[in-house]
């Protein structure tokens, strides 16, 4: 893994549900890149994102996510790297019992951080997500798009270098799906590498960044047109 | 990890999943009732047993012998480690208790004055059978003794019953809190269940495993304390007001160890060690085995 690298994969294979998801796979993302990861459908998308924040574990190969060797990483530290990555998912997964501002500051509460310090940066992501109106609103008072810039503001809490998209468009209707990757768009230019599963080739072409395809246990750089 | 998050939390999620966390506290409430209740009847049943095994007593009815030999049967015979407690009733003590049991038909009889001196011998209550019918044996050799009484069948009897009261009373405890634990862990797991998602966004966000069950062994402790308190507290006023009211005797029976405390310390200490235990367990496998991903 070089310096420049937030994600490295090296001679990597991985079989889940003893399906064959990756096959000697070598790939990297570099700090501040964008990267989009297609494939159809069971292809093995969302199993190569677990492998990344340590749901799963290869079973053959090198996995460095964020400093931390994913292969050889012990499940005491796994929390430890989750705290370097945002994770981002299709399904919002907020707590519907806490307003905006709690389900954001929960992400620097498990981690010990100090009150003031949590008002403070919590305020701040709500500004970046454009949502600090909304933070006494509950989840379920919030549009789709609303609830996933939320989300993105929680998993931004904790000022990680990579971000993790699963399908992170997928339950919005058009118009909260360019606001979301517009978002995410920005957040990417102020330095954080993003990579996001999809299966939007709309998305793809509109927003154009480096893409990989996942196609039976290969992990290839494409061109969309 | 602040305290102060972790009994936000704790208390918190007893709010939150309620009907769970009730369900949680009346089984754990009904379990520490019902041990607590056996407890108490047990040891009572016991106490009696002992008691009546006690009031059994060796009879050692002496031949006519001198004071000297008396004083020795005496000595040798309250030297025997089972010997609780004896009394020398003289020929003349026996001749009027004779005549106090007979009453005015015994005054005849008594005058002829054929009533042998004897030793009236308790045995301490942690004796067996057994070692009673030994003391029996060894007394029936002494010089100087002419015969050994006691009522060896109710002796048995009492023994045997006192067993099987031990066992049953044992086995029925064991039943229950082997129920109660299963039923407390599984009423505990559904309240953890019921809670997948903030876990799951709590392993999402990398908080710690430690940190992630911390307010759920709180909340189990909490659930522990208030059945417990619940449970304590009937035990208390059903043996103290109101069986005494109906069973007017039960009022004399003691509390294990003598004091109530005892009893009602340890029913509160076993429905908080259940819910912390429960939880524990509970929530150690669960978190372990939830994942991030829900698609």
């Amino acid at each position: 893994m070089s310096e420049q690298d937030v994600i490295s994969l090296h001679n990597v294979t991985v079989t889940f549900d003893r399906q064959m998801v990756l096959d000697q796979v070598n790939f990297s993302l570099g700090i501040g890149e964008f990267c989009y990861v297609i494939g159809k459908t069971g292809a093995g998308k969302s199993s190569f994102l677990k492998l990344l924040y340590r749901d799963i574990k290869p079973d053959k190969g090198i996995v460095k996510v964020a400093d931390y060797d994913v292969s050889t990483l012990p499940d005491k530290k796994v929390p430890y790297l989750r705290r370097r990555i945002g994770i981002v998912f299709q399904d919002f997964q907020l707590l519907p019992d806490r307003n905006v501002y709690d389900n954001v500051a929960f992400a620097l509460r498990v981690t010990g951080q100090k009150k003031r310090f949590i008002k403070q940066r919590v305020l701040e992501v709500l500004g970046l997500v454009g949502l600090s109106h909304k933070r006494k609103a509950m989840p379920n008072d919030l549009s789709g798009g609303e609830q996933q810039r939320v989300v993105i503001a929680r998993a931004l809490a904790n000022e990680p270098r990579l971000l993790l998209a699963d399908e992170p468009t997928g339950n919005l209707d058009p118009e909260a799906s360019s606001s979301i990757m517009e978002l995410l768009q920005q957040i990417n230019n102020r330095g954080m590498a993003v990579l996001m599963v999809t299966h939007d080739y709309d998305v793809v072409r509109k927003f154009p960044n480096r893409t990989v395809q996942i196609k039976e246990g290969s992990l290839n750089d494409i061109k969309v047109v | 990890m602040s305290l102060g998050y972790m009994l936000k939390e704790g208390f918190a999620g007893l709010k939150r999943a309620r009907l769970a966390a009730f369900t949680s506290i009346f089984s754990l409430f009904v379990a520490v009732l019902l041990i607590g209740v056996l407890t108490r009847v047990g040891f009572n049943a016991y106490e009696v047993s002992q008691m009546l095994k006690q009031q059994v007593e060796v009879e050692v009815f002496l031949e006519n012998v001198d004071e000297q030999t008396t004083n020795e049967l005496q000595q040798r015979i309250g030297e025997e480690p089972i010997v609780a407690e004896m009394n020398y009733i003289s020929r003349d003590s026996a001749s009027k208790v004779f005549r106090e049991e007979f009453g005015m038909g015994g005054e005849a009889l008594a005058d002829l004055n054929f009533l042998p001196a004897s030793f009236r011998v308790l045995v301490s209550d942690e004796a067996s059978v057994a070692q009673v019918d030994s003391l029996v044996q060894v007394i029936n050799d002494y010089r100087g003794v002419d015969e050994v009484r006691f009522n060896l069948a109710l002796l048995e009897l009492l023994e045997r019953r006192t067993e099987q009261l031990v066992l049953i009373g044992a086995a029925i405890g064991l039943f229950i809190l082997f129920v109660a634990i299963i039923l407390v862990f599984n009423t505990i797991r559904l309240t953890i269940y019921a809670k997948r998602d903030l876990i799951r966004a709590m392993k999402l966000v990398g908080a710690t495993n430690g940190f992630i069950r911390r307010p759920f062994l709180l909340e189990g402790v909490v659930q522990g304390v208030i059945a417990g308190g619940l449970a304590a507290g009937l035990v208390y006023l059903l043996f103290d007001w109101i069986v005494p009211i109906y069973f007017t005797q039960i009022g004399v029976l003691s509390w294990p160890f003598g004091e109530w405390y005892y009893l009602i310390g340890g029913i509160v200490l076993l429905a908080i060690i259940m819910g912390w235990w429960g939880s524990r367990w509970a929530a150690r496998k669960f978190i372990r085995e939830t994942t991030v991903y829900t698609q």
